[in-house]
This record gives structure tokens, C-alpha cells and sequence, in this order.
């Protein structure tokens, strides 16, 4: 077991904001635990609302904590010495627009004390991995939402940083730009970075990270590996079957029984049935040979991440079913 | 402490070069011109007093103009970047609030420095160009009044890092009609029968900075008169006023950090 602390580590988080006039108080941190460990991608999920965005600008010293901690590299936040170590993108990127990416990269550099040599060969290096070449010489103004994602990705990668912090990093790219962008996260990783990364895309999160953090109403609600949180639970069969030429209409009428419409879907003569946990199985299999049908493939459901991430988010709004996760020192034995 | 002024001297140009970008100083720079040209008519209408003319306008314009847009600029200097969110970018990076702070400011002094002098060259040429001397008075009044600007700079930055623009513009501008009546209203306290009021107004004006400083011509130093026109001040006096000046820009950024310090930026 190593000595060296988690790159990062929250206990108890807490932030409660207070209006300008009326002075009333929003809670946006509930007392979050969040506990990232050197060299895995962890992917922190929830709604809009969730204070994703208010623990992630916590670490980066935007905001003060009102209750718990927040450390980087051991390093209790707002740290300098943590900030030299880690490389930032914001939600929705704001950057001095009449720069060049070129210019925000060596301004980045400047800020992070990098020589003018190193300065120079990276932003060439960054701004190439990030496919804005062709860009070099437009301003920021003109750039689009997705180009501006990725020059702020370059300008975070600019120090060689141990820790990327990425707050809602696919935030307005297309599908290629995307998988561009969770290409570059994984290659991160192999290079040994941690990388910490906020989204509310479900598919992204669970492609890419080794742990997530599933946040609601300013508490965690859930954390782990996405296989496990998410693959014990079988929810239920996908039945698919090729229906009889003569009549398939009746043979499907049959087959789907007392079945929920939204549980069958047909197209032509294939008919998929996803039936529940506890349903026979092979009772249906045995009717649908008996008519005629074709079965064309069984397959059990899991309980994907989405589910998880709504069934959580439903719980939140039960207070009865409210389980918030363990503590970071549970976690961290996890 | 060299890490600390690259990264400071990375802020400052970058403002610098954000400031430049702002048409509306281009506009500063035609209308202080236009008042020097003015005072060359106005010196032609004078009977023999050219000279005096020319230099009381181009010195009272580096004075007012350069004051003004120190005020427009520092005003926007911090609340523009919370506002736009450009903070965010830059904040987390490893850099002190101070040296945030510190950084803007000496962007924009390299604005206002390049500014003051245009408005000293516009001057002197058309001082040179009616074929009057240039004498040490006039470098050290341009001098002062550049200090002056800086000056009030910091007290405009001051209030931007915890105001809107609009009330640290009337906050600031309140503050520079202040300190450059500070013996006027000395004087006029002086006269009131309420010991309270005279002590009031006493401390009052010990907490502004006595801009009137920096505008020293027409006045008098220890009882003495001088004039930019005649018998000016000594390098002594100078330097030390650009003491008082740097001392003063020094406290206001220190408040101003502190101040910053403690700011959420969401």
C-alpha cells in the first residue's frame, strides 16, 4: 500500500450561498465525499443543479468551502503548490477572445512558469492534438463552441499537469468531437495522469471511467466502478423473435400477452419483447414455436448506468429511499 | 519571487493588451490633441501669454483626460473579468489573488503611462512648434501628473474589487474631486464655528489622497508660491511626492487584495 496520498480527496464538502439582498440561503453542497486515487479517470455525474460544477470550482480555489475539506496532492485547497500540478477547463469556456489559441497557450505557459522553449513546442503539440491547426491564426471571437472547448483543453494541458480537472469537457461538441476528446482522456491515463471529469453524458462517463461519482441535490449518491454499481442487477429479459409468415399480427398479439406497450417493439416480423426479471421465459419460448416463430436471440438486461443514474436521482426525490454514500474512508477501501 | 513577476508581467501585458484594444481611448487621445490646438488658438487671442495658455491646457489635460480613463479603465479592470468568467481560467492556474490583482493593475498603469505620454508629446510639440522653451518645470509637472493618474488608478481598481463599475465610477470620481480640493475644503471647514465639523472634515481628508499633490501650480509649497510658469517645484519635492503617490497605490492594491481575496467567483 502506497504512502502517497489520493491526488484527491473531499470530506464532508459543504457550500451554502446566500442571496445578495434578502441574504436567504441555497445549499449547493450537502457534504460531498469524493476520493480519486493517482492515474484513474473519474467521472463525476449528475443533473444540472447537482453542485458538480460548485465542488470542482471549490478544488480550483474559485470558491471558499463553508463546512468539510477539499485537498489535491495532500494539499489542503486553495493550494498554489496543488495548482501548479493540475491543468483546468472550465464549464463553458470563457477565454480573452482576441487571442490567437496560440496566444492563450503561451499566456497558460507564462502562468505556470513554463520556459519560452518548452512554451513554444508544446502549444504546437497541444494545438495540433486538439485538431486546431488550421485555426492557429483566428481569434478566440471567432472561434465556435466546440473549437473554444478545445483550445481550452490545450491551454489545461499546457504545464504537463498530473491532474486534469474537466468540467463538462463534451459540452457542445459533436459526436466526432467527442470521441476526439474521450480519446484524449484516455490518453491521459496512459500516460499516467488522473483525470477528474464532470458530465451529465451518460454513454461518455461509462466508456471511459474507471470510478464514478453519481451527485444529487449536493450529496453523492452513489460511487464505484461502473460495472459495479451497475452489472449485478439483472433487470430482465430482451426476448427477439421472427414471427410466422401466416398471420404474424396474431402470433404477436399472443406472444406479447398482457405486456406493457412500451415493453414491445416490432418491426415487419421481428417482434422483441423485454420482459421482467421473474417472467418465464421459456413458457413464452415454447409458445412461440408452437405459432410458428423463430427465436432469434435471449438476452438478459443489466441495469445500465442510466438506470442507476435515474433511479438515484428518483430516490432524491423520495426522501424515504434518500441513501447518501458512505464516507471517504469507506470509499477509499472500495 | 522571479516566478511571481513573470507571472504578474504575463497579467500586465495581457491587459495591457486588452486595454489597447478599447476604442473609446483612441477617442481620449484625438480630444486631448484637440485641446492642445485649442489652447494654441486661444494663446494666438491672448495678448502675450501663449506660452501660459499652452501649458496650463496641456498639463490640465493630461491631468483631467489621464484621470478620467484611469477611472473608466480600473473600474472594468476586475469586475469585467468576473463577469466574463475569464477569471475562472486564470485564478486556477498557480497564481495569488494578489498577484491577480497587482498584475491588472500594471497593465493597466502601462496603458495610462503610454497614454500620458502621448498627451506630453502632443503638448511639447506644439509648445516647440510656437517656438516655446521647454523648460525642467514642465517635465516635472508632466511628471506629477502622471503620478496623479497612477494615483488614482489604484483607488479606482480599489473599489472594482468589490463594486459594480457604476458605483466605484462614483465612488472614485467622488474620491478624486476630494483629494484634489483637499485645501479648499480644508480651508472651508477651517472657517465653520463646529469644532465637530472641522475635525470631521480633518479626519475625512486624511483618509483621501491629497491629489491636489500632483496639480501644485498656481499654489503654494511651505508658504512659498510656485508656478509652472516661473518658480516651480524642487526635485525634492518631486520625488517626493511620487513617494506619497506609490505609497498610496501600494495600500489601495493591499486593501484591494484582501478584499479580492475573499471573493467567491461563480
Amino acid at each position: 500500500m502506497s504512502d502517497e496520498p489520493p491526488v484527491i480527496e473531499v470530506a464532508d464538502l459543504q457550500k451554502t450561498y446566500r442571496t445578495p439582498f434578502r441574504r436567504r440561503k441555497v445549499v449547493a453542497l450537502r457534504g460531498i465525499n469524493v476520493l480519486v486515487r493517482r492515474g484513474e479517470i473519474f467521472g463525476f455525474l449528475g443533473p444540472n443543479g447537482a453542485g458538480k460544477t460548485t465542488t470542482i470550482r471549490i478544488l480550483m480555489g474559485l470558491i471558499a468551502a463553508t463546512g468539510g475539506t477539499a485537498k489535491i496532492f495532500g494539499e489542503t485547497v486553495p493550494s498554489r503548490a496543488a495548482r501548479q500540478r493540475l491543468g483546468f477547463l472550465p464549464e463553458q469556456p470563457y477565454f480573452y477572445d482576441y487571442l490567437t489559441v496560440g496566444e492563450l497557450c503561451d499566456l497558460a505557459g507564462r502562468l505556470f512558469g513554463v520556459d519560452a522553449a518548452t512554451r513554444k513546442r508544446r502549444a504546437d503539440e497541444l494545438i495540433a492534438r486538439v485538431g486546431l491547426d488550421r485555426a492557429r491564426t483566428q481569434n478566440l471571437k471567432k472561434f465556435s463552441k466546440g473549437m473554444m472547448q478545445r483550445a481550452g483543453l490545450a491551454q489545461a494541458l499546457m504545464n504537463d499537469p498530473d491532474l486534469v480537472v474537466l468540467d463538462e469537457p463534451m459540452s457542445g461538441l459533436d459526436p466526432i468531437g467527442r470521441k476526439e476528446v474521450r480519446d484524449l482522456i484516455l490518453e491521459l491515463r496512459e500516460r499516467g495522469k488522473t483525470v477528474f471529469f464532470s458530465s451529465h453524458i451518460l454513454t461518455d462517463v461509462e466508456a471511459i471511467s474507471d470510478r464514478v461519482a453519481i451527485v444529487a441535490r449536493g450529496q453523492v449518491r452513489a460511487v464505484g466502478a461502473p460495472h459495479e454499481l451497475v452489472g449485478h442487477t439483472q433487470l430482465g429479459v430482451d426476448v427477439s423473435l421472427r414471427l410466422p409468415e401466416a398471420d404474424p399480427d396474431a402470433a404477436a398479439k399472443s406472444l406479447a400477452g398482457d405486456l406493457d406497450a412500451s415493453a414491445v417493439r416490432r418491426a415487419d416480423r421481428q417482434l422483441t419483447l423485454a420482459l421482467a426479471g421473474d417472467a418465464d421465459v421459456d413458457a413464452l419460448l415454447a409458445r412461440g414455436r408452437e405459432l410458428g416463430a423463430r427465436v432469434l436471440a435471449v438476452t438478459p438486461r443489466f441495469e445500465t448506468l442510466e438506470d442507476l443514474f435515474l433511479r438515484r436521482i428518483a430516490e432524491v426525490d423520495d426522501p424515504a429511499t434518500t441513501t447518501p454514500a458512505s464516507a471517504p474512508r469507506a470509499e477509499a477501501a472500495s | 519571487m522571479t516566478a511571481s513577476l513573470g507571472r504578474m508581467w504575463a497579467l500586465a501585458l495581457n491587459t495591457f493588451r486588452e486595454a489597447a484594444r478599447i476604442r473609446v481611448l483612441y477617442g481620449i487621445l484625438v480630444l486631448v490633441v484637440g485641446a492642445n490646438l485649442f489652447a494654441v488658438l486661444l494663446g494666438e487671442m491672448s495678448q502675450h501669454a501663449e506660452a501660459r495658455v499652452a501649458r496650463d491646457v496641456g498639463l490640465a489635460g493630461i491631468s483631467l483626460f489621464g484621470s478620467l480613463t484611469a477611472i473608466f479603465l480600473g473600474v472594468f479592470l476586475l469586475y469585467s473579468e468576473i463577469q466574463r468568467r475569464t477569471i475562472h481560467a486564470i485564478v486556477s492556474k498557480p497564481i495569488e489573488r494578489w498577484e491577480f490583482v497587482v498584475g491588472k493593475y500594471l497593465g493597466m498603469a502601462l496603458i495610462l503611462s503610454v497614454l500620458v505620454a502621448l498627451f506630453a508629446v502632443a503638448m511639447l510639440a506644439l509648445l516647440a512648434f510656437q517656438g516655446i522653451a521647454i523648460s525642467q518645470a514642465v517635465a516635472q509637472a508632466v511628471l506629477l501628473a502622471w503620478m496623479e493618474v497612477l494615483t488614482v488608478a489604484a483607488i479606482a481598481v480599489f473599489f472594482s474589487s468589490f463594486s459594480t463599475p457604476f458605483l466605484s465610477g462614483i465612488f472614485a470620481l467622488a474620491l478624486f474631486a476630494l483629494g484634489r480640493l483637499t485645501p479648499d475644503i480644508l480651508a472651508a471647514s477651517e472657517s465653520s464655528k463646529s469644532t465637530w465639523v472641522r475635525a470631521t472634515t480633518r479626519i475625512a481628508l486624511e483618509i483621501v489622497p491629497d491629489l491636489h499633490l500632483f496639480g501644485i501650480s498656481g499654489r503654494s509649497v511651505d508658504g512659498a508660491p510656485v508656478s509652472v510658469h516661473g518658480d516651480f517645484v524642487s526635485w525634492g519635492y518631486v520625488l517626493t511626492s511620487c513617494g506619497y503617490a506609490l505609497a498610496w497605490i501600494g495600500g489601495l492594491l493591499l486593501i484591494a487584495s484582501l478584499i479580492f481575496r475573499r471573493r467567491d467567483f461563480v
